[in-house]
């Protein structure tokens, strides 16, 4: 007999997990598939899992043994270059030591495992321990669709039917431009690329180096020189004993620049004061990913059919305002509301456009779209020339000026920035970019 | 003091190095240790092969001649190694670790209840034991592993010792063995492409390895004509054996052979670790690939990058210049 | 036929790993099936959908081998036995086959069937040792196997040739992953896997007491291998580079 599920989600990613753990705790009958060889495999990314809703899906997970998640953050730093300086403001507070952290770093092959695991165990104290599963080495080929309904998937030969389908597919949303929500063309200038260097180190060198205490770790962004002056920024993230070191890229300018991510990266790895950061280690992976602009222009028409809802990045929801990339925690809160969404749809047994509408109040109430509403500016701003150049330059103009000390007589910071600027851009550029900052962050 | 035996393979008519380089590490190690350094042959012919056996120093050889041994069939080879064992009583039995070793280990440490290190790449003996390195992880890392016991076996990858001569006059002891056809529970029906002219991969000097990258007929002829000029022997990767492209008795790495030659080309191979496996160890490396980034590069001492359709030619051409 | 495979849940050579004093650690302590076992477990269903029988597969290790297992029944095996180890215990594979041993001495069939070795450890033994305690008549290294009537048709890799080799059941053989490609479970195949009868026995209900089982064998450390250093990579015109090298392979390597 075949049997029905209320749900099936596609992609077992950060966004797929949260919902099947919202599904699983909420006594659903559904089908979680993964592509890859188990739940992360497929995974490049990683790094800084904002906020609490980790904590919602794996209550007390500070407290595991065997943690999926590296180290908690209590250190930031935003850190601005050219070629041979570094002007950086620093955060560090104790206020983010207790838990619930608001950021942990991960590493998503170690991370989508581990939690796939909870959801796992979540299914077995459901009703349908013996009725919901979590499929690996499965690619969906075709979301099924009955009149603009979809009622299941088919993967090779094989077809499943069910209630709804919430799409989790990822940036690569081919799955969503198949259901007629996403255009098949997007602009190169709404796609930026991730790459990610993992270095080793040994684990006290790395503690001392980065001043590390127990669990506690640090999470580093930087502009300018960083991207050898293509559209972007870098990150480094502290984990366990390694570190997470990459650039996300403007994919046309790096067309037009004709530059490789590896040579960007190998330049940022250059730079005298990230050379002294990184020294030592030894790279043991390299890996580069599609990362969606977060640009609102992009993102699906609609999130929603009937029987059918989109989250995480697979929606384009994802923010990159030059202080974090947020993505994952996005992909998280997008989830967790869409299985909401159906667990409510179960309870009337409609799971018509009617209730899938209501996802897209939810994510619309939530700070999910307020941020990505609220920080547009921003982000079309890092895509300018006067951020990822000008401005670091001037910063580390300023900062030559302002913190030499050659035994003539010092200049007062004032007269120093006038000169900064002159150098580096010009009052105008700066109060154009300086209103747009302080109206966008 | 106590007997070290070396079982001495026999293939096509020959002793196989391995079992000479086996047999000199047991010799070395008699002497540090005060033991005796023993052969054992088992074949139609054993008696032949004494004076190969000779020169390597073995101060006693046992023989077991029976028409049986003709090819390999596990278990009379069995019986035949447990009455040698039982009459010798060496404390150490040490094997070239061939096919045929593999197919009889495990059974033979069962039977004689001993203890038994495979696959090793050194060993030596301590006052309790067999201390000895393997390669695990598809060879990736090593693991120092001890084996405790009245009794150890160990059989040893080709490759990991030189010979070393040391001539002697050895005790010839001829084992007698009897086995009845009821005895044999299975039967070898044939034995299929037996290479017999080939040269036998473990023991080459040179080796023209093929991988996916030449697997039509003209990559084929190329790699041919290249083992040609340079008289080598003829390797592969799974992506050809698997293909049914190649015998896959020419398959080198984890699951295939293990060799050490003087030098090694892989030809359209990529070089993953299964593959890497059963090659690093050869002495030369050339690896040639299109594609820059394979691992081949990253354990080849000369690497060409380039199509092996245009640079084989060339390169043949030029070999055989350097040839005459 | 009844075909019991052992199957063996083993490290990834491929993830990637690190050595830290003497120990060897797994970034992801990610465990699959042996890929040996993985054919052994293939040829099985190949074997039984022709000529009819039953595979039921037999794990020995610790609690979460019930990976490997799924994956098995999620292949098609019938059913499984998972024999429980205490998971902080390394055995050699003299303890499992005395194990397996203790467990198929009561047992009905025609086959049992090995990988030819564990991916991680390369040690080939376990199988040998198996049949040699059950008294089984054996084969190792089959690259292909048959049924003709009573008898496994055994085709083996030997050092040259190959051996076709005829045993009569019951017998055991150890499959190379040349035999076939095992086949990657249907989503349904999954599905079912989770209905499929997984029997978990302790060794003591074998007659096996853990703490009395001391392996004879023992790695007592893992080391690096000394790198090979990677030499040079000449890129350019084709013929150049075939002259280069091949004169650097007679002039400074003296290879030829
Ligand atoms: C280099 C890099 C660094 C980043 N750093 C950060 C950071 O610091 N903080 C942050 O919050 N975000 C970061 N991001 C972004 C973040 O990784 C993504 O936004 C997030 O992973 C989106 O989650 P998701 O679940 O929507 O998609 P994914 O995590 O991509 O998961 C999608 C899953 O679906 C599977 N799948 C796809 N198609 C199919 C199919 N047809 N059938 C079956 N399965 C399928 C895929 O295999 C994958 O496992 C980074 C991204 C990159 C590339
Ligand atoms: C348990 C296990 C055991 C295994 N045991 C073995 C083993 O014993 N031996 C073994 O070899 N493998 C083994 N494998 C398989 C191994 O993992 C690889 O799949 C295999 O070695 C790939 O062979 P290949 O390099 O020829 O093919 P590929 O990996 O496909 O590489 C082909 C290469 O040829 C290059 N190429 C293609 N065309 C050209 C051209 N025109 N000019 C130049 N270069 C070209 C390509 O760039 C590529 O690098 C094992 C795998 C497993 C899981
Ligand atoms: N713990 C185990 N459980 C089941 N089968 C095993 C186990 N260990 C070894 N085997 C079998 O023996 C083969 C490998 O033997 P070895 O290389 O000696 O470890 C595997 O392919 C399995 O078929």
């Amino acid at each position: 007999m075949e049997e029905k599920f209320d749900c099936i989600i596609i992609g077992a990613g950060v966004a797929g997990l949260a919902a099947a753990m919202t599904l699983a705790r909420n006594n659903m009958k559904f089908l979680l598939i993964e592509k890859g060889e188990f739940a992360g495999s497929k995974n490049v990314s990683g790094g800084v899992l904002w906020g609490h809703d980790l904590a919602k899906l794996v209550p007390n997970y500070w407290e595991e043994e065997d943690t999926g998640w590296e180290r908690f953050i209590n250190h930031r730093r935003l850190t601005f270059m050219d070629d041979e300086a570094a002007f950086s403001v620093d955060f560090k507070s104790s206020h983010f030591n207790e838990p619930p952290y608001s950021g942990v770093v991960v590493l998503r092959s170690k991370f989508d495992r581990w939690l796939a695991g909870k959801v796992q165990d979540a299914i077995d104290e459901s009703d349908y321990a013996m009725d919901s599963f979590i499929a690996t080495n499965i690619k969906v080929d075709e979301v099924l669709m009955e009149d603009d309904k979809a009622v299941g998937i088919r993967t090779g030969e094989e077809e499943f039917h069910a209630e709804s389908v919430i799409i989790a597919e990822g940036v690569n949303n081919l799955l969503t431009r198949q259901v007629g929500l996403q255009d098949d063309y997007v602009p190169a200038d709404h796609v930026l690329t991730g790459i990610k260097e993992i270095i080793r180190y040994d684990q006290e060198v790395l503690e001392n180096r980065f001043q590390l205490n127990g669990k506690s770790g640090m999470s580093n962004e930087f502009v300018g020189y960083a991207t050898d002056g293509v559209e972007g920024g870098g990150f480094l993230y502290t984990n366990k004993d390694t570190i997470s070191i990459g650039l996300v890229l403007g994919l046309k300018d790096l067309r037009e620049k004709e530059k490789s991510p590896h040579d960007v990266l190998n330049h940022f790895k250059a730079h005298p004061v990230i050379a002294d950061t990184i020294r030592g280690g030894e790279v043991v992976e390299y890996s580069a990913h599609v990362v969606s602009s977060g640009d609102m222009q992009i993102m699906p028409k609609k999130l929603y059919k009937d029987g059918l809802l989109i989250c995480g990045e697979a929606a384009n929801l994802l923010m990159n305002a030059g202080k974090a990339i947020q993505g994952m925690d996005y992909a998280m809160r997008s989830g967790i509301l869409a299985a909401e969404t159906i667990v409510n749809a179960r309870e009337h047994n409609d799971f018509s456009s009617e209730t899938m509408k209501e996802y897209r109040s939810a994510l619309d109430d939530s700070y999910v779209m307020k941020d990505m509403r609220d920080f547009q500016d921003a982000v079309h701003m890092l895509h300018q020339p006067a951020m990822y150049k000008n401005v670091p330059n001037l910063m580390c103009g300023l900062g030559k000026k302002f913190f030499t000390i050659d035994n003539k007589p010092t200049k007062k910071a004032r007269k120093l920035m006038s000169e900064a600027v002159k150098e580096h851009s010009s009052w105008w550029e700066l109060i154009k970019v300086g209103i747009k900052g302080a109206k966008s962050l | 003091m106590s007997s070290l035996l070396t079982h001495i393979a026999i293939s096509d008519g020959k002793v196989k190095r391995a079992s000479l380089e086996v047999l000199s590490r047991c010799k070395e190690l008699a002497g540090q240790h005060g033991h005796t350094a023993e052969a054992m042959i088992i074949d139609p012919d054993a008696a032949e092969y004494v004076d190969r056996i000779k020169e390597y120093g073995a101060e006693k050889v046992y023989l077991v001649e029976d028409p049986i041994f003709k090819n390999h069939i596990n278990i009379p080879l069995l019986k035949a190694l447990n009455s040698v064992i039982t009459q010798a009583n060496p404390y150490l039995v040490a094997f070239a670790s061939t096919e045929s070793t593999k197919d009889i280990l495990g059974a033979l440490a069962a039977k004689q209840d001993a203890a038994v290190l495979s696959d090793v790449s050194t060993f030596s003996l301590t006052d309790n034991g067999v201390e000895a390195t393997r390669p695990v992880m598809a060879a990736k890392i090593l693991s120092d592993t001890q084996a405790k016991g009245d009794q150890i076996l160990v059989s040893v990858r080709s490759g990991s010792y030189d010979l070393i001569e040391s001539p002697s006059d050895p005790e010839i002891i001829t084992v007698d063995f009897n086995f009845e056809e009821h005895e044999l529970k299975a039967t070898l029906r044939e034995v299929l492409g037996a290479s017999g002219d080939k040269i036998d991969l473990s023991e080459a000097e040179t080796i023209v390895a093929a991988g996916r990258g030449t697997k039509d007929d003209k990559g084929q002829a190329l790699i041919e004509e290249l083992a040609d000029v340079l008289g080598a022997a003829i390797g592969a990767s799974r992506a050809l054996t698997e293909a049914g492209i190649m015998d896959p008795s020419l398959q080198i790495g984890q699951t295939g052979k293990v060799v050490s030659p003087q030098l090694y080309i892989a030809v359209g191979i990529s070089g993953a670790i299964q593959h890497v496996a059963g090659m690093a160890n050869s002495k030369v490396i050339v690896a040639i690939n299109k594609d820059p980034d394979a691992p081949i590069f990253d354990i080849a001492d000369y690497g060409i990058v380039g199509d092996l359709y245009k640079v084989l030619p060339p390169f043949i051409e030029e070999l055989k210049k350097i040839k005459n | 036929m009844k075909f019991y495979v052992c199957i063996k849940q083993v490290p990834d050579v491929n993830a990637p790993i690190q050595i830290k004093e003497g120990q060897l650690l797994q970034d992801t302590d990610r465990m699959i099936l042996n890929a040996y076992d993985a054919s052994a477990v293939e040829e099985a269903l190949k074997l039984t959908e022709d000529h009819g029988g039953e595979v039921e597969v037999v794990s020995v290790g610790p609690a979460k081998t019930t990976e490997a297992i799924r994956k098995a029944l999620a292949m098609g095996a019938d059913k499984a036995v998972h024999i429980e180890t205490d998971g902080n215990r390394n055995f050699d594979s003299a303890s499992y086959a005395e194990i397996l041993a203790a467990f198929f001495e009561d047992k009905e069939y025609e086959v049992i069937s090995c990988g030819k070795q564990s991916q991680d450890t390369d040690a080939g033994l376990t199988g040998g040792m198996l049949a040699e305690k059950l008294d089984l008549p054996y084969s190792t290294n089959a690259v292909g196997l048959d049924i003709e009537n009573d008898k496994l048709i055994v085709k083996r890799q030997g050092d040259a040739g190959q051996e076709m080799i005829a045993l009569p059941a019951p017998c055991l053989v150890t499959c190379s992953n040349d035999m076939n490609e095992p086949r990657i479970p249907s989503l349904k195949g999954i599905m079912q896997s989770k209905k499929k009868p997984v029997e978990t026995i302790k060794l003591s209900s074998i007659g096996i007491d853990e703490s009395t089982l001391e392996p004879q064998t023992q790695v007592t450390g893992y080391r690096e291998k000394p790198a090979r250093q990677a030499g040079e990579k000449f890129e350019g015109e084709p013929d150049e580079l075939a002259k280069k090298v091949a004169n650097l392979l007679d002039e400074e390597a003296n290879a030829i």
